[in-house]
């Protein structure tokens, strides 16, 4: 569980990694920035370090050679070593050395070892000494053969405890009597490393400051540039979304007021284009409606002269006769292309409205293959209907619906070759389908591409019987897609063709799949 | 005596073409080409039913119809060259009794001129109920008490038709079939908009009907007699 809180928190990072650039940005920018604040901050406490360091060491080496020098001067200033207390001169050489160094935590002088003679005078250290002066430095002092001070950083720990860093310089004393004696002096430097410690705290306070600084003002610049931008974003979004008139506010001259204008200005030529379109597509249609509406009174009257002949047509010489008839039956034609060609010019104008309400589909197809058995037995074709029941109610328009199903089922007359035509009612829970499968010429690929197409005809030199305008399917189509259905089609030369209707159980709902399959799976009663 | 029929057109040649197919069939057509004139012409023709165009120059024919209405309640009929738009609405809303979209062949517009001239059947119950309403079938009369309701011949024979048969439940298209005389599926607006227009007369609260019940999902019936 704790493993899964921990993916998802990581996923969600991830999403707004991606998703921001305002905290793409500032992540970027801060950890840069810290990095060169802390090679910079690392640096500097290096260098500050050491030269502190150095020069704390150089001072103290001079009062380490200030102090020699003091030491030295009181042994030099004993003219017979034997004569004196060499213990007092000591004792004098070790406050005056005391008194020449500047406050050295500890001073000692010792006998170099391994010298011949009496041990006198005795060592003499002040504080506690103790082992502070590593044999290393000792052994170096001890050899050294001109007059000069060695150092050694130590650490040491203080009598309340706590562990401090020193400094220990050794310097060779020679003694009266000729023997060589070692002046150590330890310095604590404690306050110099708490001087570096300040530096270094106050180095990386600044650091941290800085970087926060950085990235508050990376945050703030990137706010001021990704704002305009997430604007314009938006807008874009709105204008796609056809809100025209959207646009984004101008101010000021940078950069980002000069996106802003054009921005706007792609807006506006957009919105001029659109209108213009749009006007012009509006003019079109109202043209094709009224060129239609226009064209219904005359034809009213020829329907009416046509027919007033066609009633008379026995009483003509057979010449006249025959052209009452070409005459009757154009001028029919003739209004359903008209019809059709309204209906699609509404749909072109978007002018369409759906009268819906439940409808048991199957009734539906039922009624329809009703309408078309004269016509598909003067044809030889046998219609049938496969419908396995189940839920075959649905929300549909029923005159569109039955207008698809006269067309379907006319198409499938007309190229079924007098083979059975069988159509397949099914519906599951979201969708009702109809297919019309017929067994005739079927079409190459390239037709059935062009199938839906406007007056678009699969063989011009075909015979029709149903009088089809060539808009039959594109209207069938667009009535499908009124109702948010399909209408596909599956045709193979020589197999013949299926077309399949699947339609929304529910108005508004969407289509996932289809109950039937295309073409459905053959075939009771063929083959 | 041959029914007179006015044709109100402003296209001429479909005027006379209608004209003649008119004649062959027996009746006496008559002719007005502009809206302004048609009142006048209703006066002077005093004809039996008027075939109205709906787009007509000087008066549209709109208003036509419901001047005509306001002095008559013969039958008229709408051409129409639009079927989808609210022109037929508003047509049927002033009070034309039916329409007929163009083009149209002439067995069409004669059925539905003789559907509109023929006499509503008088056999069976002379004075019938509906609701508080007396029906004398007649006398082509409907009172509320004494008081004389002025109903058109298509608003009678609709009532009628309720009347007649008080427990049925009557669909549209039935109604369609047996009172406009359509035997396929036709606009049900036509029933719609004269049941408005009926409940507009005869209701004493249109928006709570008494007499024409509405079964909602089905279609109309006659409400009880009180």
């Amino acid at each position: 569980m704790r493993f899964l809180d921990w993916r998802d928190w990581l996923r969600t990072l991830g999403r707004l990694w991606r998703s921001s650039l305002q905290l793409r940005t500032v992540a970027i920018t801060v950890i840069l920035s810290s990095l060169t604040v802390g090679i910079i901050g690392g640096y500097m406490s290096y260098s500050v370090g050491s030269n502190l360091f150095e020069s704390r060491r150089q001072s103290v080496l001079d009062s380490s050679s200030r102090a020699t020098l003091a030491a030295q001067g009181r042994f030099d200033a004993v003219e017979d070593s034997n004569a004196v207390d060499l213990d007092s001169i000591m004792a004098l050489a070790l406050a005056a050395a005391n008194q020449a160094a500047s406050t050295p935590a500890t001073i000692a002088i010792l006998r170099t070892p391994g010298q011949g003679g009496p041990n006198t005078p005795v060592d003499r250290t002040s504080g506690a000494f103790a082992d502070r002066v590593s044999p290393q430095l000792r052994a170096q002092v001890a050899s050294a053969t001109e007059r000069r001070s060695y150092s050694q950083s130590v650490s040491f720990t203080k009598e309340d405890g706590t562990v401090v860093p020193g400094l220990v310089v050794g310097s060779q004393l020679t003694v009266p009597g000729q023997v060589q004696y070692e002046l150590y002096l330890v310095y604590d430097l404690s306050d110099t490393e708490s001087n570096l410690a300040f530096i270094q705290q106050t180095l990386l306070l600044g650091g941290l400051a800085l970087v926060v600084l950085i990235g508050a003002v990376t945050f703030i610049v990137v706010r001021l540039v990704v704002g305009p931008v997430r604007m314009a974003a938006e807008t874009s979004e709105r204008l796609a979304a056809g809100e025209l008139e959207v646009r984004i506010p101008e101010k000021g001259e940078d950069v980002i007021a000069t996106l802003a204008r054009s921005f706007n200005g792609m807006a506006a030529s957009l919105q001029q284009q659109i209108t213009r379109l749009a006007a012009l597509s509006q003019v079109q249609q109202r043209f094709v409606s009224d060129v239609s509406h226009e064209l219904r009174t005359p034809l009213t009257t020829i329907r009416l002269a046509g027919d007033v002949l066609y009633d008379q047509r026995k009483t003509f010489p057979p010449a006249t006769e025959r052209t009452a008839e070409l005459l009757h039956t154009q001028v029919e034609r003739f209004e359903i292309l008209l019809a059709d060609l309204l209906e699609m010019s509404r749909y072109d104008a978007g002018a369409v409205e759906m009268e819906v309400e439940p409808t048991s589909i199957v009734r539906l197809v039922e009624d329809a293959i009703d309408a078309m058995t004269t016509l598909s037995e003067s044809k030889g074709s046998e219609l049938r209907l496969v419908a396995p029941g189940g839920y075959f109610e649905a929300e549909l328009d029923s005159r569109r619906i039955r207008r698809i199903l006269q067309n379907l089922l006319g198409n499938a007359i007309d190229h079924g070759e007098g083979k059975p035509i069988i159509v397949y009612v099914d519906s599951d829970s979201d969708a009702v389908a109809i297919a019309v499968r017929d067994y005739g010429v079927g079409m190459t690929p390239a037709s059935v591409e062009r199938v839906f197409d406007r007056f678009w005809r699969a063989d011009p030199s075909r015979q029709r019987v149903t009088g089809g305008t060539g808009l039959g399917l594109a209207i069938s189509l667009e009535d499908a897609v009124l109702h948010g259905g399909w209408l596909e089609v599956w045709s193979s030369p020589g197999e013949g063709s299926c077309f399949r209707l699947t339609l929304p159980r529910r108005r508004g709902e969407t289509l996932a799949s289809s109950p039937l399959e295309l073409p459905p799976d053959d075939e009771p009663g063929q083959s | 005596m041959n029914a007179k029929v006015l044709v109100v057109d402003d296209d001429t040649a479909l005027a006379e073409m209608i004209g003649i197919v008119l004649r062959s069939e027996g009746f006496e057509p008559s002719f007005c080409a502009d809206g302004s004139g048609a009142v006048a012409a209703f006066h002077n023709a005093r004809p039996d039913l008027v075939l109205l165009d709906l787009m007509l120059p000087g008066m549209d024919g709109i208003e036509v119809c419901s001047r005509i209405r306001e002095e008559s309640g013969i039958p008229i009929i709408m051409l129409t060259a639009k079927s989808d738009t609210t022109d037929v609405v508003k047509g049927l809303e002033s009070g034309a009794d039916d329409y007929i979209v163009k083009p149209f062949n002439p067995k069409e517009l004669v059925a539905r001129i003789r559907t509109r001239l023929r006499p509503v059947s008088t056999e069976g119950a002379g004075v019938l109920a509906i609701g508080d309403l007396t029906l004398d079938v007649a006398g082509h009369e409907v009172r509320r008490g004494s008081e004389l309701i002025n109903l058109t011949p298509l608003e009678f024979e609709l009532l009628l038709a309720l009347a007649l048969k008080p427990a049925q439940v009557f669909t549209r298209e039935m109604l369609l079939e047996q009172v406009w005389g359509y035997h396929y599926k036709a606009d049900t607006r036509l029933v719609n908009v004269h049941v408005q227009r009926l409940r507009a007369k005869v209701e004493n609260d249109p928006d709570n009907p008494r007499i024409v019940m509405t079964v909602r999902g089905v279609g109309y019936r006659a409400g009880s007699a009180s």
